[in-house]
């Protein structure tokens, strides 16, 4: 049945596009910053992967393991010298300087490693449930994105550093007069995006070939489904992913993957017509 | 405990509080009164570190404060009650005493401290698993005190507690600041109903265009004709 194998490989395609939609959320929610590098984040993570295990033929897990913490590291530079410094200025600012970065993160990619496409060109085997196939490159990594998102759910809620997040992205305020260092806050949240980021890139890496221009499709993407779901809802972000991967595939094998595509952002053109604080979005009153 | 002396701060080029000079001694309940805008908040802003000061010092416990982040302050061991609680409204009323007790010294005795506050506040072990914004106003204000406590202040600073609630259920808010002052800790209080914030204080302060203009003890205040005049309407 088509249409199931479009379901199934819809659910397999939302688990990942959660988590790119889970960090940008997190982030949005505590610094009020649209952290527009992302998508370039990951493909520096893919290139590690890709350099470490094809080219020095280090073990594929520890790869991803060193692009991880190399990604946390980055992040958090990018916090320190890019995002912190500029907090208290126009949100204009902000968001011209992350685009900046997106460019810097592109150029350094194409500088090092030229505008090649660099990959794994594996093939990875399929099993079938009843008449539905289910690919291992695409179920593991979605299995990957479920238990990290749990270990985050859990982090959030069992924690007292999970309770200052939540706490700040309320009232930042209000959270520094309950003794929260809001400074830290806001580098550990960056941190836990620059870790989710390493996950996707290792999720991404036995599917995708990187180049220096790949981080920009998936950005659009990942904020799309965002804004659908409520910016800032972590929640909403993640109905949203699977809700976006679900139309996307099953569009693309009732179809062609370019209609289901255009097919996605009809409907996100659609429903934020109506409802343009997205499906779990609080509704700003303009004065 | 808490020793401010002449200071001064605003906002840019706004000069709200001029040369204020305060004490608050160990276990004792000092209010500040005055009328809307005399700059009440913002000395309180001053004290919590959300604001920097102009000039003047503000010392607590012997050490210097007023250069000190917020939540540097919060850890030294003064808890603050903003104007309106601004309890945390998407989180449960539990996970808002969770975050009141946020400082290290308060989790250790987290589960203790929260039997306390269960006891001296019922109606919060019945809500605890609500979450906090639909909460009744003077739940959330009762929460927002309860959250303070957690903390194991020393000093407790409350702002206009009394502020957008109904008459009766002030008087339970105010019987709440009762208890907690009986319990030996030092109140630094800033109100505007006058009348029943006199009746909790060991020593007052009228502040008045962000200027001190009289001091003294709940009698001195019941005494003086302009106040008596202006704020008691006697």
């Amino acid at each position: 049945m088509l249409i199931l194998n479009g379901l199934v490989n819809g659910l397999l395609y939302g688990g990942l596009l959660a988590l790119l939609a889970f960090a940008i959320n997190l982030i949005f929610g505590v610094l009020n910053v649209l952290h527009l590098a992302y998508g370039q984040c990951v493909m520096i993570g893919l290139y590690i992967i890709y350099v470490l295990t094809i080219l020095l033929h280090i073990p594929f897990i520890i790869s991803c393991f060193v692009a991880i913490v190399a990604l946390v590291g980055l992040n958090i530079l990018i916090h320190v010298s890019v995002v912190q410094p500029l907090l208290k200025t126009p949100l204009l600012n902000q968001l011209i300087a992350l685009a900046g970065l997106i460019i810097v993160l592109e150029n350094v990619a194409l500088g090092i490693f030229g505008g090649d496409y660099l990959g794994f060109n594996l093939i990875f085997p399929a099993f079938a449930i009843g008449e539905v196939y289910i690919r291992i490159s695409m179920l593991i990594p979605f299995l990957c994105s479920l238990a990290a998102l749990a270990i985050l759910w859990l982090f959030l809620h069992k924690t007292y550093t999970g309770l200052a997040i939540k706490a700040v992205v309320q009232d930042r305020e209000m959270a520094s007069l309950v003794a929260m260092n809001t400074k830290q806050i806001y580098l550990i949240t960056f941190a836990i995006g620059g870790l989710l980021a390493g996950i996707v890139a290792a999720c991404f890496a036995p599917i995708y070939v990187v180049h220096p221009h790949f981080g920009l499709a998936f950005t659009l993407t990942a904020f799309v489904t965002v804004v659908l779901g409520g910016l800032g809802n972590l929640l909403g972000g993640f109905i949203a992913a699977f809700f976006i991967g679900i139309v996307s595939q099953i569009g693309a094998i009732i179809f062609t993957s370019e209609i289901g595509e255009i097919l996605v952002y009809v409907i996100f053109i659609l429903i934020i017509l109506f409802r343009p604080q997205g499906l779990l979005g609080v509704k700003v009153r303009s004065a | 405990m808490l020793n401010i002396e002449k200071l001064s701060a605003g906002y840019g080029k706004f000069s709200i509080i001029k040369d204020i000079s305060i004490e608050v001694a160990d276990g004792k309940t000092v209010i500040i009164i005055g009328p809307n805008g005399a700059g009440k908040s913002t000395l309180l802003k001053v004290i919590s570190g959300l604001l920097t000061p102009a000039s003047g010092t503000i010392y607590f416990d012997g050490q210097r404060i007023d250069e000190k982040a917020p939540h540097e302050v919060v850890n030294l061991g003064i808890s603050v009650v903003p104007e309106g609680g601004r309890i945390f409204p998407e989180l449960t009323a539990y996970d808002n005493l969770r975050a009141g007790a946020y400082p290290k010294r308060a989790r250790k005795h987290f589960k203790e401290n929260l039997q306390e506050i269960f006891h001296l506040f019922p109606i919060l072990k019945q809500r605890k698993n609500q979450l906090a914004g639909s909460l009744s106003g003077g739940e959330r204000q009762m929460l927002a005190i309860a959250r303070a406590l957690m903390s194991e202040p020393k000093l407790i600073m409350l702002d206009e507690l009394s502020a957008g609630l109904g008459p009766i259920v002030v008087t339970h808010v105010f019987e709440h600041v009762e208890k907690i002052k009986a319990r030996g800790y030092s109140i630094l209080m800033v109100e505007q109903n006058v009348l029943k914030a006199l009746r909790l204080a060991d020593y007052a302060y009228l502040l008045e265009s962000g200027k001190l203009q009289f001091q003294g003890t709940e009698q001195d205040f019941r005494q003086h004709p302009h106040i008596r005049l202006s704020y008691l309407g006697i």
